[in-house]
């Protein structure tokens, strides 16, 4: 009896906390809100003039941003490449990471870990002109080498969120499988690769994430081929010498509306760990 | 439940791959033309460049043009430089990247270009002055140039009764009346460390010689000697600024500037368009920068801002020299003029913006000197250190840092300009 | 028999998934990696000819006070923003896990930042810096204050480390909470009937537990904030006065954007050397407290 009230008040504290810090989104999301909603004559320095309202609710802001970027176009390509690096993702990296997760006494093995995950700490500075040009030299300055090359950069930290996972998976799982006769390939299809479903989802955010609005690998891998995605369509708005909020602040308020909705999915599979969890 | 996940992750990747295919056709049109690729470093010129492209195109059976004016342009060239993957003419603006370029010998030599002999001298001069160690031929074909000195507020200064000033002591006598009204005279965005180099150049041109990074190269001078005198004179002009222009951007201060919080913005024309497009109705005009004690003395700051490049692995160059034809065409240069305010590089009757009234007899009259900063490497971070130095206001520490720091950077250029006079004689 | 087989089948399996990736992965990062420590011996700028220059470049590095700057900002920074990162979004993680209405919403709205792109980012918080907070501590009497903490050089790494901070907190969170699902309820249950609440039993039952998530997200976070490179454009580049600029920003800055490139691959080999020496010491440490429990 007494236990459930103070669970109810820890709740409500945690509650005033969250609303509390919900502000600190809240602020910088009505910020942007108005300013995509703005004329550029509307923008001043001074406080009052820049957080009130717009003088009128006009989508211009938004169709124009849309035309600027060719919106449909460059939307397709990013879409694109974050489904293919995702999928892509999620199929060999938790592959790998199986591997290495179960093979921790091996020395071969966890020196192909260290390896890998020593990967993810190259600067991207120093590979970019290398890889600008092997990428060429492979046919692979195109949408796809950008994929390929997602793939890799994402590899290290996701192999190690999903070998960390794994160790929360016990064995006996796979060897009832195996007693049956199925073999390692398979049971890691029927059984692994179902249960780490969390883990794809959180692998599946961060990776989407990361490509979503990466600039410069599409920048230096596909320069020159015409081919644009969302965030490189999006450098149109900024320049040295002038940048125009307005229309920027409209689009990317447009292309964050993709990944938003791609959370909410997947943050319902995070969820989905209870009950698998449960029943383990 | 498990399979269909799997069948969904196998559909998706088929999908990829068909839409892979359907790319790869798109990329092949064999027509017999000739095609010519422009990459060009100016994004904000990339409407007017839309237009020419699709202008050509329909006036030229034989050529295809593609211009792509894409952002962080400079990024792009080098990555495609480094596959070997040129564009056939690139436009870039006349400072050390171009000096960089001509010595890589990526570009090709352009002195026998029909439309060479249009082109106002002056700027060939500073092209010519950009190579590292002089080098048969000429390698960039000038289109625009900028300005830069001190936009002013023209309807507060008629208001107010101000005039021009054409020395140092009239400009300070100017700002200190400006004060003494209640208004702010200059604004400063320091936030963006490139902004402190815009009253430093246009200093720089009156009150040091217009080669003095070649003279230290050549270990003549040295930047504390030929320097000094500009440094103490910017630290004077902060008085005039607002209250910690640090924490305001380029940004802030165009938006401030058009909306009358100071009289007077020290950059260059090229921040005319941000300006105006917060307050279309202000009316700005220009005048040359005063630095020393003699009106005479002044000349106007103004480097190349585009010029066009025709790469050495270029195929067909007549196909490239007609299409810089049809670019370097009056009413085409005009329509640029029009859309950026800038200063046409070729010798005509153009018809310049009024926002440039106050330089036009320096223009005219080809009174001009390119920015010192063009000859800094971009990797010394010259604007960064005068940022330091305006907030330290250490004139001794920033000039011996500034000498020091122009040694390490410029090592390998120092050592070719002295092999280069070793094996000349010297001048 | 049927077991010995079926072990050197599994053993094959593993092997015939590790060759393929861990191709691709020397392919597109191992050769490429090797290919710029080479020209860290080089004076290339980046395109056109270029010559060999020995140890130049490295001897260079270690007189360079630029670099050794960027050095000192870029680790003061990684230090205290994974501390802050790491216990605010445990806690959040903890808020948002617990039995709450609404729970859809926070987690969506509390991943928002990290989808805003680095312009916007840029755009509000220079705005908040420089006109809001002032104001906020002039109404509130504070001196010192009065302008932008990313105006004076002392201060600016401050401001760079809550948008850091602010944005970062998202994923530190959502692989927590991850974490967090791994943890089974009948551990709670087992705990609660003992009187196990509150702190005691996030110490003793929740933090053991998810200590491979809490490694994971040290880590990477101590890599992704000494990498800053996002933020530094988004607010500052590198000023005022030189006392915002990271090793990322200088190795990008004046390698891709200057002319630099063979020095600062040399830098860039350099900091790769360091980061692994850094990360795995730690993986190391949290390796043993993980044994340890």
């Amino acid at each position: 009896m007494k236990n459930t009230t103070s669970a109810v008040k820890a709740n409500k504290t945690v509650m005033v906390l969250l609303i509390l810090g919900l502000s600190t989104i809240i602020f910088p999301l009505y910020m942007t809100i108005i300013i995509a909603f703005k004329q550029p004559s509307e923008m001043t320095n001074s406080i009052s003039g820049l957080l009130s309202l717009p003088k009128t609710w006009s989508l211009n802001n938004f169709r124009e941003a849309m035309e600027v970027t060719d919106f449909w176009r460059s939307l397709r390509n990013s879409l694109l490449i974050s489904v293919s690096t995702v999928v892509l993702s999620i199929m060999v990296h938790s592959l790998m990471g199986y591997t290495l997760g179960r093979n921790k006494k091996s020395k071969f093995y966890n020196f192909v870990y260290l390896f890998i995950v020593s990967g993810m700490f190259v600067p991207f500075a120093i590979l970019m002109m290398p890889l600008a040009k092997q990428t060429a030299e492979l046919g692979l300055a195109n949408w796809f080498g950008v994929v390929l090359l997602y793939v890799v950069f994402y590899m290290p930290m996701n192999v190690m969120l999903y070998s960390g996972y794994l160790v929360n998976i016990p064995l006996a799982l796979e060897e009832a499988a195996r007693v049956d006769g199925a073999s390692t390939w398979r049971t890691y299809w029927k059984i692994i690769f179902p249960i780490m479903k969390p883990m794809h989802a959180t692998v599946a955010v961060i990776t989407a994430l990361a490509v979503w609005n990466d600039v410069m690998t599409p920048l230096v891998i596909m320069a020159g081929s015409s081919q644009n995605t969302l965030p490189l369509a999006q450098l149109n708005f900024q320049s040295q010498f002038g940048t125009n909020y307005n229309l920027a602040f409209a689009s990317y308020l447009l292309s964050l509306i993709p990944i938003l909705v791609f959370y909410l999915i997947c943050q319902k599979q995070i969820l989905n760990g209870v009950v698998n969890g449960a029943v383990k | 439940m498990k399979r269909k996940g799997i069948r969904c992750l196998k559909l998706t990747l088929c999908c990829a791959a068909a839409a892979l295919a359907v790319q790869g056709c798109g990329a092949s049109s064999d027509d017999g033309k000739i095609e010519i690729e422009i990459v060009q470093y100016k994004p904000e010129a990339a409407n007017y460049f839309k237009v020419v492209e699709e202008e050509f195109n329909a006036t030229h059976d034989n050529i295809h043009l593609t211009i792509s004016s894409p952002n962080d342009a400079m990024t792009i060239l080098k990555t495609r430089f480094i596959r070997e993957d040129y564009p056939d003419i690139i436009g870039i603006g006349g400072d050390i990247n171009y000096s960089y370029f001509v010595d890589a010998e990526i570009l090709s030599d352009v002195s026998g270009y029909e439309g060479m002999q249009y082109i106002n001298q002056g700027y060939l001069d500073i092209a010519e002055a950009l190579e590292l160690v002089p080098t048969d031929g000429t390698y960039i074909i000038p289109y625009v140039a900028n300005a830069a000195g001190v936009l002013y507020n023209r309807d507060m200064f008629e208001e107010h009764g101000w005039q021009i000033p054409t020395t140092w002591d009239e400009l300070q006598a100017l700002c200190g009346e400006i004060q003494a009204e209640g208004i702010l005279p200059l604004y400063f965005g320091f936030k963006d460390t490139w902004t402190c180099l815009a009253p430093w150049n246009a200093m720089a041109v009156e009150l040091s010689p217009s080669d003095t990074t070649k003279q230290v190269n050549r270990g003549q001078t040295n930047f504390t000697t030929e320097y000094r005198e500009l440094s103490e004179k910017y630290l004077q002009l902060l008085q005039y600024g607002p209250e910690g222009p640090f924490a305001y951007s380029y940004n802030d201060a165009c938006t401030a500037f058009a909306r009358g919080e100071s009289a007077m913005y020290m950059i260059g024309s090229y921040a005319t368009p941000q300006i105006l497009s917060v307050n279309p109705d202000l009316n700005i005009d220009s005048f040359v920068m005063p630095a020393s004690d003699s009106a005479d003395d002044r000349t106007l700051n103004s480097g190349i801002d585009l010029g066009f490049c025709v790469m050495a692995d270029c195929e067909n160059k007549e196909a490239a020299y007609e299409v810089l034809n049809f670019l370097y065409a009056d009413e085409n240069l005009q329509k640029y003029i029009n859309d950026q305010n800038a200063v046409p590089c070729k010798t005509g009757d153009f018809e310049l913006s009024p926002m440039l009234d106050g330089m036009l007899a320096f223009i005219e009259s080809g009174n001009m000197t390119d920015y010192q900063d063009h000859y800094y490497p971009s990797e010394m971070s010259v604007d960064a250190l005068l940022q330091t130095y305006l907030i330290e206001q250490d004139t001794d520490k920033f000039l011996s840092n500034f000498d020091a720091n122009w040694q390490r950077y410029n090592r390998d250029i120092i050592r070719m300009v002295q092999d280069y006079e070793a094996a000349n004689g010297g001048s | 028999m049927k077991i010995f087989s079926s072990k050197n089948d599994r053993q094959r399996t593993f092997l015939l998934i590790t060759i393929p990736i861990l191709a691709l992965f020397v392919c597109f990062n191992t050769i490429p990696l090797i290919r710029g420590v080479i020209y860290s011996f080089t004076n290339f700028r980046g395109f056109g000819k270029y010559d060999w220059v020995g140890f130049r470049n490295y001897i260079d590095l270690f007189s360079d006070a630029r670099v050794g700057k960027s050095y000192l900002f870029t680790i003061k920074l990684a230090v205290v923003s994974t501390i802050v990162v790491n216990i605010i979004s445990l806690i959040l993680a903890l808020g948002l896990n617990s039995k709450i209405r609404a729970k859809g919403f926070f987690r969506g709205a509390y991943f928002l930042p990290n989808i805003l792109g680095s312009l916007v980012v840029g755009y509000i918080f220079n705005y908040f810096f420089t006109y809001i907070l002032p104001a906020l501590a002039d109404m509130a009497g504070l001196k010192g204050m009065s302008t932008s903490i990313l105006s004076s050089p002392s201060k600016a790494w401050i401001g760079i480390m809550i948008v850091c901070a602010w944005q970062a907190i998202a994923m530190n969170t959502i692989i927590y909470i991850s974490g967090l699902q791994t943890v089974p309820e009948d551990v709670y249950e087992a705990g609660g009937l003992d009187g196990a609440t509150g702190w005691k039993q996030f110490k003793l039952l929740t933090f053991p537990l998810i200590i491979p998530f809490f490694s994971i997200n040290m880590v990477l976070s101590v890599k992704n904030f000494l990498m800053v490179f996002d933020q530094i454009m988004a607010l500052t580049k590198g000023g005022p006065a030189q006392s915002t600029e990271s090793i990322s920003y200088l190795i990008y800055n004046n390698g891709m954007s200057g002319g630099q490139f063979g020095f600062q691959s040399a830098n860039a080999v350099v900091f790769f050397i360091v980061i692994v020496a850094i990360s795995v010491a730690q993986m190391k440490f949290s390796g043993s407290k993980e044994e340890q429990l």
